[in-house]
């Protein structure tokens, strides 16, 4: 897993005001904490952080924050973003000791494509998008990957069927589903509209054929009525 | 039509809608998502219109989620009613909503027909909106 350095600032002022200041220049205002140390108010370089984050590793990419010459090896606990902007507005830090097991969140990502669901016009419900796991900061996975490609309508793929490498744990119940094969109401609801569209034009066309030779007689009826 | 089963009361003041939406603002259950970004008053037929707008469009294989919910009620006078004699009849529901907020929520496997989908739901909306992905991680 990738380690970056990141330099942070100390003696920022807090407060709304300080924090808007400190973005307009290009800064993002951040926290570090953990580690039976006192909580420290920084404040980090928007570019360079973004370097940070969007390495192969994510937001579980090992940041050494670099302090007023002090380097204390971090990892993001929590970003806050701008509900419309979406740029990134306050950033947490916790500091990790290298060889204490810690708590992170790693994506799942589903691979492959299940032709038996699609032929079935079942979807993939995909409803854990990460899973919990424990594991020493060196051995943080990048991303666990889960093959779609048996799964029918029905089935489930369960935290159980993940490979974990070694030195990774999940304290997550070992049942509890990732994604499983489903057929949704709104599929069976489009698929009895086009049920109900083929018997009524087999029931159109029956009657157009019964009444072949009364078509003609028919339009005068209507426009008797009509006078 | 999305509605309360029960109200403690039956009419409401209008109120004001101030700043941003302070949760949902990001996609939480699909793969993309109609976010707003201004605040409005969302009725629930236009709800169910985005709703059909979407569903319709996707045919199968798709799920869709409506995130917002129409708890309030809209009072009406008559037509031709002079001013006065109290409060006019609530006459529909509506959500309301604040920039940021995540609407509806859709999965599906092809983006392409996924964000038709959700530009056919965003034209029956009152409020200007986006589409959005889901975003690895906060």
């Amino acid at each position: 897993m990738a380690e970056l350095v990141l330099k942070a600032e100390t003696g920022r002022e807090i407060g709304t005001r300080e924090s808007r200041r400190l973005r307009r220049e290009g800064k993002v205002p951040a926290v570090v904490y953990g580690l039976s140390d006192d909580p420290l108010s920084v404040s980090v370089e928007w570019p360079l952080l973004r370097k940070a984050i969007t390495t192969e590793a994510g937001l579980n990419a090992l940041i050494t924050l670099e302090i007023d010459g002090d380097r204390q090896l971090s990892i993001v606990k929590d970003l806050q973003r701008h509900p419309v902007r979406r740029d990134v507005i306050h950033v947490d830090f916790i500091r990790i000791d290298a060889n204490v097991e810690l708590e992170v969140e790693v994506p799942i990502q589903l691979v492959g494509e299940s032709r038996e669901l699609i032929a079935k016009s079942g979807m993939v419900d995909h409803m854990m998008h990460s899973l919990t796991v424990l594991s020493r900061p060196a051995s943080i996975p990048t991303e666990f990957e889960v093959d779609i490609s048996d799964l029918n309508v029905g089935d489930s793929i369960r935290v159980i069927d993940v490979v974990l490498p070694d030195g990774v744990r999940t304290e997550v119940d070992p049942e509890e589903a990732i994604a499983s094969g489903v057929v949704t109401r709104s599929t069976l609801e489009e698929m009895r509209r086009e049920e109900e569209a083929a018997e009524e034009a087999e029931a159109a066309e029956f009657v157009s054929g019964d009444d072949g030779d009364g078509d003609g007689e028919g339009e005068p009826e209507a426009g008797d009525g009509d006078d | 039509m999305l509605m309360p089963k029960k109200t403690k009361y039956r009419k409401q003041h209008r109120g004001r809608t101030r700043g941003n939406s302070k949760g949902q603002t990001s996609v939480s259950f699909g793969d993309y998502g109609i976010q707003a970004l201004e605040p409005g008053w969302i009725t629930a037929r236009q709800i169910e219109a985005a709703r059909i707008a979407m569903t319709r469009h996707i045919k199968r294989g798709g799920k869709v989620w409506i995130n917002v919910f129409p708890d309030k009620p809209v009072t009406e006078k008559p037509a031709e009613t002079r001013m006065g004699s109290g409060k006019g009849n609530p006459e529909r529901w509506v959500a309301v909503v604040k920039p940021g907020r995540v609407m509806f929520e859709l999965s599906y496997g092809e983006m392409d027909v996924a964000r038709e989908a959700i530009d056919r739901a965003i034209q029956k909306l009152p409020i200007k909106c986006r589409f959005i992905e889901r975003e690895e991680g906060f």
